[in-house]
Protein backbone atom coordinates (compact mmCIF):
# COMPACT_ATOMS: atom_id res chain seq x y z
CA UNK A 1 0.00 0.00 0.00
CA UNK A 2 2.97 2.25 0.53
CA UNK A 3 3.83 2.45 -3.17
CA UNK A 4 0.37 3.61 -4.34
CA UNK A 5 0.32 6.19 -1.53
CA UNK A 6 3.75 7.43 -2.56
CA UNK A 7 2.65 7.63 -6.20
CA UNK A 8 -0.44 9.63 -5.17
CA UNK A 9 1.83 11.92 -3.15
CA UNK A 10 4.26 12.45 -6.02
CA UNK A 11 1.45 13.05 -8.53
CA UNK A 12 -0.29 15.51 -6.19
CA UNK A 13 2.96 17.40 -5.55
CA UNK A 14 3.71 17.49 -9.28
CA UNK A 15 0.31 18.92 -10.18
CA UNK A 16 0.45 21.40 -7.27
CA UNK A 17 3.80 22.68 -8.55
CA UNK A 18 2.42 23.04 -12.09
CA UNK A 19 -0.70 24.81 -10.82
CA UNK A 20 1.19 27.23 -8.58
CA UNK A 21 3.90 28.02 -11.13
CA UNK A 22 1.30 28.56 -13.86
CA UNK A 23 -0.95 30.74 -11.65
CA UNK A 24 1.88 32.88 -10.35
CA UNK A 25 3.52 33.34 -13.76
CA UNK A 26 0.14 34.15 -15.36
CA UNK A 27 -0.58 36.73 -12.65
CA UNK A 28 2.92 38.15 -12.96
CA UNK A 29 2.73 38.44 -16.72
CA UNK A 30 -0.33 40.70 -16.41
CA UNK A 31 2.03 43.53 -15.53
CA UNK A 32 3.66 43.14 -18.94
CA UNK A 33 0.39 43.74 -20.73
CA UNK A 34 0.07 47.22 -22.14
CA UNK A 35 -3.25 48.74 -23.08
CA UNK A 36 -3.36 52.06 -24.80
CA UNK A 37 -6.76 53.58 -25.41
CA UNK A 38 -6.35 56.46 -27.81
CA UNK A 39 -8.35 59.64 -28.11
CA UNK A 40 -12.01 58.80 -28.85
CA UNK A 41 -13.18 60.27 -32.12
CA UNK A 42 -16.64 61.15 -33.30
CA UNK A 43 -17.48 61.14 -36.95
CA UNK A 44 -20.19 60.35 -39.44
CA UNK A 45 -20.48 57.15 -41.45
CA UNK A 46 -21.35 57.01 -45.14
CA UNK A 47 -24.93 56.11 -44.25
CA UNK A 48 -25.15 59.18 -41.98
CA UNK A 49 -24.89 57.50 -38.61
CA UNK A 50 -22.89 58.97 -35.80
CA UNK A 51 -19.70 56.99 -35.35
CA UNK A 52 -17.72 56.74 -32.11
CA UNK A 53 -14.32 55.23 -32.69
CA UNK A 54 -11.76 54.36 -30.09
CA UNK A 55 -8.28 53.30 -31.18
CA UNK A 56 -6.94 50.49 -28.98
CA UNK A 57 -3.38 49.24 -28.90
CA UNK A 58 -2.55 46.08 -26.97
CA UNK A 59 1.03 44.95 -26.50
CA UNK A 60 1.41 41.53 -24.92
CA UNK A 61 4.89 41.21 -23.45
CA UNK A 62 3.73 38.56 -20.96
CA UNK A 63 4.58 34.88 -20.90
CA UNK A 64 1.25 33.70 -22.26
CA UNK A 65 -1.17 34.44 -25.06
CA UNK A 66 -4.24 36.53 -24.40
CA UNK A 67 -7.43 34.97 -25.67
CA UNK A 68 -10.94 36.20 -26.39
CA UNK A 69 -10.13 39.90 -26.09
CA UNK A 70 -13.43 41.69 -26.31
CA UNK A 71 -14.45 45.32 -26.01
CA UNK A 72 -18.13 46.17 -25.78
CA UNK A 73 -19.66 49.62 -25.67
CA UNK A 74 -23.30 49.99 -24.80
CA UNK A 75 -24.89 53.41 -25.07
CA UNK A 76 -28.19 53.87 -23.27
CA UNK A 77 -30.41 56.71 -22.22
CA UNK A 78 -31.27 57.77 -18.67
CA UNK A 79 -34.11 55.25 -18.51
CA UNK A 80 -31.79 52.42 -19.47
CA UNK A 81 -33.06 52.00 -23.04
CA UNK A 82 -30.19 50.66 -25.14
CA UNK A 83 -29.53 52.98 -28.06
CA UNK A 84 -26.58 51.21 -29.56
CA UNK A 85 -24.04 48.52 -28.90
CA UNK A 86 -20.64 48.03 -30.46
CA UNK A 87 -18.33 45.06 -30.04
CA UNK A 88 -14.73 44.46 -31.04
CA UNK A 89 -13.39 40.95 -30.72
CA UNK A 90 -9.83 39.72 -31.12
CA UNK A 91 -9.59 35.92 -30.82
CA UNK A 92 -5.96 35.79 -29.76
CA UNK A 93 -3.08 38.13 -28.97
CA UNK A 94 0.07 36.07 -29.06
CA UNK A 95 2.87 36.62 -26.56
CA UNK A 96 5.37 39.17 -27.71
CA UNK A 97 2.95 40.64 -30.22
CA UNK A 98 1.16 43.94 -30.41
CA UNK A 99 -2.21 44.62 -31.98
CA UNK A 100 -3.81 47.90 -32.93
CA UNK A 101 -7.49 48.00 -33.63
CA UNK A 102 -10.32 50.48 -33.67
CA UNK A 103 -13.40 49.91 -31.61
CA UNK A 104 -16.48 51.39 -33.29
CA UNK A 105 -19.99 52.08 -32.13
CA UNK A 106 -22.56 53.78 -34.31
CA UNK A 107 -25.65 55.71 -33.31
CA UNK A 108 -28.59 56.05 -35.64
CA UNK A 109 -30.29 59.30 -34.63
CA UNK A 110 -33.59 57.98 -36.00
CA UNK A 111 -33.37 55.07 -33.54
CA UNK A 112 -32.54 57.53 -30.81
CA UNK A 113 -35.65 59.57 -31.61
CA UNK A 114 -37.80 56.47 -31.34
CA UNK A 115 -36.97 56.21 -27.65
CA UNK A 116 -37.29 59.90 -26.91
CA UNK A 117 -37.94 62.79 -29.27
CA UNK A 118 -36.59 65.29 -26.80
CA UNK A 119 -33.09 64.42 -27.99
CA UNK A 120 -33.73 66.81 -30.87
CA UNK A 121 -34.60 69.77 -28.71
CA UNK A 122 -33.06 69.27 -25.27
CA UNK A 123 -29.51 68.67 -24.16
CA UNK A 124 -29.19 65.60 -22.00
CA UNK A 125 -26.77 62.87 -21.00
CA UNK A 126 -26.18 59.44 -22.44
CA UNK A 127 -24.86 56.58 -20.36
CA UNK A 128 -22.00 54.48 -21.68
CA UNK A 129 -21.14 51.06 -20.33
CA UNK A 130 -17.66 50.04 -21.40
CA UNK A 131 -16.71 46.40 -20.88
CA UNK A 132 -13.29 44.95 -21.62
CA UNK A 133 -12.90 41.20 -21.18
CA UNK A 134 -10.16 38.73 -21.99
CA UNK A 135 -8.72 35.40 -20.98
CA UNK A 136 -5.29 35.62 -19.44
CA UNK A 137 -3.17 32.72 -20.66
CA UNK A 138 -6.32 31.79 -22.60
CA UNK A 139 -7.86 30.20 -19.49
CA UNK A 140 -8.41 32.81 -16.76
CA UNK A 141 -11.35 35.08 -17.62
CA UNK A 142 -10.95 38.69 -16.52
CA UNK A 143 -13.47 41.45 -17.07
CA UNK A 144 -13.22 45.16 -16.40
CA UNK A 145 -16.20 47.44 -16.77
CA UNK A 146 -16.91 51.07 -16.18
CA UNK A 147 -19.83 53.44 -16.48
CA UNK A 148 -19.40 56.78 -18.15
CA UNK A 149 -21.74 59.50 -19.21
CA UNK A 150 -21.43 61.83 -22.18
CA UNK A 151 -23.28 65.00 -22.89
CA UNK A 152 -25.78 64.86 -25.72
CA UNK A 153 -26.16 68.18 -27.48
CA UNK A 154 -29.53 68.71 -29.12
CA UNK A 155 -29.25 69.60 -32.81
CA UNK A 156 -32.40 71.76 -32.66
CA UNK A 157 -31.93 73.24 -29.20
CA UNK A 158 -34.42 75.97 -28.35
CA UNK A 159 -36.24 75.60 -31.67
CA UNK A 160 -38.77 78.41 -31.97
CA UNK A 161 -40.96 79.95 -34.61
CA UNK A 162 -41.02 83.69 -34.11
CA UNK A 163 -43.81 86.22 -34.48
CA UNK A 164 -45.38 85.97 -37.95
CA UNK A 165 -45.00 89.09 -40.05
CA UNK A 166 -47.81 89.66 -42.53
CA UNK A 167 -47.54 91.93 -45.53
CA UNK A 168 -50.04 92.38 -48.29
CA UNK A 169 -48.84 90.61 -51.41
CA UNK A 170 -51.77 91.37 -53.70
CA UNK A 171 -55.55 91.81 -53.44
CA UNK A 172 -56.15 88.18 -52.53
CA UNK A 173 -52.95 87.00 -50.89
CA UNK A 174 -50.88 87.81 -47.85
CA UNK A 175 -47.19 87.21 -47.51
CA UNK A 176 -46.40 85.55 -44.15
CA UNK A 177 -42.83 85.47 -42.96
CA UNK A 178 -42.20 82.93 -40.21
CA UNK A 179 -38.86 83.41 -38.44
CA UNK A 180 -37.08 80.21 -37.41
CA UNK A 181 -34.34 80.00 -34.83
CA UNK A 182 -32.48 77.28 -33.00
CA UNK A 183 -29.01 76.40 -31.80
CA UNK A 184 -27.14 73.36 -33.03
CA UNK A 185 -25.60 71.88 -29.89
CA UNK A 186 -24.86 68.56 -31.60
CA UNK A 187 -21.35 67.41 -32.42
CA UNK A 188 -22.13 67.36 -36.12
CA UNK A 189 -22.94 70.05 -38.64
CA UNK A 190 -26.61 70.11 -39.44
CA UNK A 191 -27.72 70.47 -43.03
CA UNK A 192 -31.12 69.71 -44.47
CA UNK A 193 -34.48 71.30 -44.84
CA UNK A 194 -37.38 72.42 -42.75
CA UNK A 195 -40.88 72.21 -44.14
CA UNK A 196 -43.74 74.14 -42.56
CA UNK A 197 -47.44 73.55 -43.21
CA UNK A 198 -49.77 76.27 -41.99
CA UNK A 199 -53.28 75.30 -40.87
CA UNK A 200 -56.05 77.69 -39.94
CA UNK A 201 -58.47 77.26 -37.05
CA UNK A 202 -60.66 74.90 -39.13
CA UNK A 203 -57.65 72.64 -39.73
CA UNK A 204 -57.51 73.61 -43.37
CA UNK A 205 -54.08 73.69 -45.01
CA UNK A 206 -53.49 77.31 -45.86
CA UNK A 207 -50.02 76.99 -47.40
CA UNK A 208 -46.75 75.21 -47.05
CA UNK A 209 -43.16 76.12 -47.63
CA UNK A 210 -39.68 74.95 -46.95
CA UNK A 211 -36.23 76.30 -46.43
CA UNK A 212 -32.73 74.90 -46.46
CA UNK A 213 -30.91 74.94 -43.16
CA UNK A 214 -27.21 74.85 -42.54
CA UNK A 215 -26.03 75.12 -38.97
CA UNK A 216 -22.50 74.36 -37.91
CA UNK A 217 -21.98 72.55 -34.64
CA UNK A 218 -22.34 74.77 -31.57
CA UNK A 219 -23.66 77.67 -33.56
CA UNK A 220 -27.06 79.37 -33.72
CA UNK A 221 -29.28 79.36 -36.79
CA UNK A 222 -31.63 82.11 -37.81
CA UNK A 223 -33.77 81.96 -40.92
CA UNK A 224 -37.32 82.29 -42.14
CA UNK A 225 -39.92 80.70 -44.34
CA UNK A 226 -42.15 82.68 -46.63
CA UNK A 227 -45.74 81.59 -47.17
CA UNK A 228 -48.35 83.10 -49.49
CA UNK A 229 -51.77 82.63 -48.03
CA UNK A 230 -55.24 83.47 -49.22
CA UNK A 231 -56.55 86.36 -47.14
CA UNK A 232 -59.95 84.74 -46.99
CA UNK A 233 -58.54 81.54 -45.50
CA UNK A 234 -56.55 83.24 -42.81
CA UNK A 235 -57.74 82.98 -39.22
CA UNK A 236 -56.31 84.53 -36.09
CA UNK A 237 -55.45 81.17 -34.61
CA UNK A 238 -54.23 77.90 -36.05
CA UNK A 239 -51.18 75.76 -36.04
CA UNK A 240 -48.00 74.96 -37.89
CA UNK A 241 -46.79 71.50 -38.66
CA UNK A 242 -43.04 71.46 -38.92
CA UNK A 243 -41.10 68.68 -40.64
CA UNK A 244 -37.34 68.25 -40.46
CA UNK A 245 -35.43 66.39 -43.11
CA UNK A 246 -31.68 65.99 -42.63
CA UNK A 247 -29.19 63.26 -43.55
CA UNK A 248 -29.12 62.24 -39.87
CA UNK A 249 -32.80 62.16 -39.09
CA UNK A 250 -36.28 62.80 -40.37
CA UNK A 251 -38.78 64.12 -37.92
CA UNK A 252 -42.24 65.53 -38.03
CA UNK A 253 -44.79 66.78 -37.63
CA UNK A 254 -43.95 69.05 -34.75
CA UNK A 255 -47.17 70.91 -34.04
CA UNK A 256 -46.78 74.54 -32.93
CA UNK A 257 -49.89 76.66 -32.44
CA UNK A 258 -49.99 80.30 -33.43
CA UNK A 259 -52.22 83.23 -32.62
CA UNK B 1 20.42 2.38 34.10
CA UNK B 2 22.59 2.31 31.00
CA UNK B 3 19.61 1.14 28.90
CA UNK B 4 17.45 3.97 30.21
CA UNK B 5 20.17 6.46 29.38
CA UNK B 6 20.53 5.03 25.88
CA UNK B 7 16.76 5.13 25.42
CA UNK B 8 16.63 8.75 26.54
CA UNK B 9 19.46 9.66 24.17
CA UNK B 10 17.72 7.90 21.32
CA UNK B 11 14.46 9.72 22.03
CA UNK B 12 16.23 13.06 22.28
CA UNK B 13 17.99 12.38 19.01
CA UNK B 14 14.69 11.46 17.41
CA UNK B 15 12.94 14.59 18.70
CA UNK B 16 15.87 16.79 17.66
CA UNK B 17 15.85 15.24 14.21
CA UNK B 18 12.08 15.79 13.92
CA UNK B 19 12.39 19.40 15.09
CA UNK B 20 15.22 20.00 12.64
CA UNK B 21 13.24 18.44 9.80
CA UNK B 22 10.16 20.49 10.75
CA UNK B 23 12.23 23.68 10.87
CA UNK B 24 13.82 22.95 7.52
CA UNK B 25 10.44 22.18 5.94
CA UNK B 26 8.99 25.37 7.40
CA UNK B 27 11.94 27.46 6.21
CA UNK B 28 11.81 25.83 2.77
CA UNK B 29 8.09 26.49 2.46
CA UNK B 30 8.56 30.09 3.61
CA UNK B 31 11.38 30.55 1.08
CA UNK B 32 9.07 29.36 -1.69
CA UNK B 33 6.41 31.80 -0.48
CA UNK B 34 8.99 34.58 -0.34
CA UNK B 35 10.05 34.01 -3.95
CA UNK B 36 6.46 33.69 -5.19
CA UNK B 37 5.35 36.80 -3.28
CA UNK B 38 7.76 38.86 -5.37
CA UNK B 39 5.96 37.69 -8.49
CA UNK B 40 2.58 38.34 -6.90
CA UNK B 41 3.53 41.89 -5.87
CA UNK B 42 1.70 43.52 -8.84
CA UNK B 43 -1.55 41.83 -7.76
CA UNK B 44 -1.07 42.89 -4.14
CA UNK B 45 -0.89 46.48 -5.31
CA UNK B 46 -4.22 46.21 -7.12
CA UNK B 47 -6.19 43.86 -4.87
CA UNK B 48 -6.52 45.16 -1.32
CA UNK B 49 -6.19 42.44 1.30
CA UNK B 50 -4.59 39.96 -1.08
CA UNK B 51 -1.23 40.10 0.71
CA UNK B 52 -2.87 39.51 4.10
CA UNK B 53 -4.94 36.66 2.69
CA UNK B 54 -1.85 34.89 1.36
CA UNK B 55 0.13 35.59 4.53
CA UNK B 56 -2.57 34.11 6.75
CA UNK B 57 -2.72 31.03 4.54
CA UNK B 58 1.06 30.60 4.61
CA UNK B 59 1.23 31.06 8.40
CA UNK B 60 -1.43 28.42 9.10
CA UNK B 61 0.01 26.07 6.49
CA UNK B 62 3.55 26.34 7.89
CA UNK B 63 2.17 25.78 11.39
CA UNK B 64 0.40 22.61 10.20
CA UNK B 65 3.57 21.45 8.40
CA UNK B 66 5.69 21.92 11.54
CA UNK B 67 3.18 20.27 13.87
CA UNK B 68 2.64 17.47 11.33
CA UNK B 69 6.36 16.88 11.16
CA UNK B 70 6.76 16.89 14.95
CA UNK B 71 4.03 14.27 15.24
CA UNK B 72 5.50 12.10 12.49
CA UNK B 73 5.46 8.41 13.25
CA UNK B 74 2.13 8.75 15.05
CA UNK B 75 -1.46 8.64 13.84
CA UNK B 76 -1.73 12.39 14.55
CA UNK B 77 0.57 13.13 11.64
CA UNK B 78 -2.04 11.73 9.26
CA UNK B 79 -4.86 13.56 11.02
CA UNK B 80 -2.90 16.78 10.65
CA UNK B 81 -2.22 16.07 6.99
CA UNK B 82 -5.95 15.49 6.44
CA UNK B 83 -6.66 18.72 8.36
CA UNK B 84 -4.13 20.49 6.14
CA UNK B 85 -5.92 19.32 2.99
CA UNK B 86 -9.31 20.33 4.40
CA UNK B 87 -7.91 23.68 5.49
CA UNK B 88 -6.67 24.37 1.94
CA UNK B 89 -10.11 23.53 0.49
CA UNK B 90 -12.02 25.67 3.00
CA UNK B 91 -9.58 28.55 2.83
CA UNK B 92 -9.68 28.63 -0.96
CA UNK B 93 -13.49 28.56 -1.02
CA UNK B 94 -13.78 31.31 1.60
CA UNK B 95 -11.03 33.59 0.35
CA UNK B 96 -11.85 33.26 -3.33
CA UNK B 97 -15.57 33.75 -2.63
CA UNK B 98 -16.67 30.84 -4.77
CA UNK B 99 -14.14 31.55 -7.50
CA UNK B 100 -15.44 34.86 -8.83
CA UNK B 101 -13.56 37.77 -7.34
CA UNK B 102 -14.61 41.34 -7.88
CA UNK B 103 -12.98 44.59 -6.91
CA UNK B 104 -13.76 48.20 -7.64
CA UNK B 105 -10.85 50.43 -8.48
CA UNK B 106 -11.47 54.07 -9.42
CA UNK B 107 -14.90 53.56 -11.00
CA UNK B 108 -13.67 50.41 -12.73
CA UNK B 109 -15.19 47.09 -11.73
CA UNK B 110 -12.75 44.25 -12.15
CA UNK B 111 -13.99 40.66 -12.12
CA UNK B 112 -11.62 37.71 -12.19
CA UNK B 113 -13.08 34.26 -12.71
CA UNK B 114 -10.88 31.79 -10.84
CA UNK B 115 -13.36 28.91 -10.78
CA UNK B 116 -11.17 26.68 -12.94
CA UNK B 117 -8.18 27.30 -10.68
CA UNK B 118 -10.35 26.70 -7.63
CA UNK B 119 -11.72 23.42 -8.97
CA UNK B 120 -8.26 22.10 -9.81
CA UNK B 121 -6.88 23.20 -6.41
CA UNK B 122 -9.81 21.58 -4.62
CA UNK B 123 -9.42 18.34 -6.56
CA UNK B 124 -5.72 18.25 -5.70
CA UNK B 125 -6.53 18.95 -2.05
CA UNK B 126 -9.13 16.19 -2.08
CA UNK B 127 -6.48 13.90 -3.50
CA UNK B 128 -4.20 14.97 -0.65
CA UNK B 129 -7.01 14.32 1.82
CA UNK B 130 -7.58 10.84 0.35
CA UNK B 131 -3.85 10.20 0.56
CA UNK B 132 -3.85 11.14 4.27
CA UNK B 133 -6.76 8.80 4.96
CA UNK B 134 -4.99 5.99 3.12
CA UNK B 135 -1.82 6.73 5.06
CA UNK B 136 -3.76 6.61 8.33
CA UNK B 137 -5.34 3.27 7.37
CA UNK B 138 -1.95 1.94 6.31
CA UNK B 139 -0.38 3.18 9.53
CA UNK B 140 -2.99 1.42 11.70
CA UNK B 141 -2.74 -1.68 9.54
CA UNK B 142 1.03 -1.87 9.87
CA UNK B 143 0.81 -1.19 13.61
CA UNK B 144 -1.69 -4.01 14.07
CA UNK B 145 0.45 -6.40 12.01
CA UNK B 146 3.56 -5.38 13.98
CA UNK B 147 1.86 -5.89 17.37
CA UNK B 148 0.63 -9.37 16.22
CA UNK B 149 4.16 -10.40 15.30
Amino acid sequence: MRIPIRIIGIATAFFWIILIVFSVSAAYSVKDLQFDFGEPQIGVTLDNKILFSLPITIINKGYYNIGFFNVTTEVSDKEGFTITQGTTFIPIIKKGEGITTTHNATIDVNDLLQSNQNYLFNNTELKILEVVSMRIAEVIPVQASTNLSIAWGAPLYNFTLGEIEYTVSNQTHLRAIIPISFENHAFFDLTGSIQICMYNSTNMLVDEGQTIIEARQNSPYRGYIELYVLTAEMTETGCFEVYFLTPFFSYGPLVIPYG
Amino acid sequence: MVDANKDFKKRLQKITFKALKATLKGVFFYAIYFVLSMFLAPISEIVPGFQRMVETFVMVYIFLIIVGELTSGTIFQHFLNAAKALFVILYLILSFKGGIMGITFQNINLIVDLRLFLIIAMLLSLLGFAKSILQAINFLNEKTEYSHI
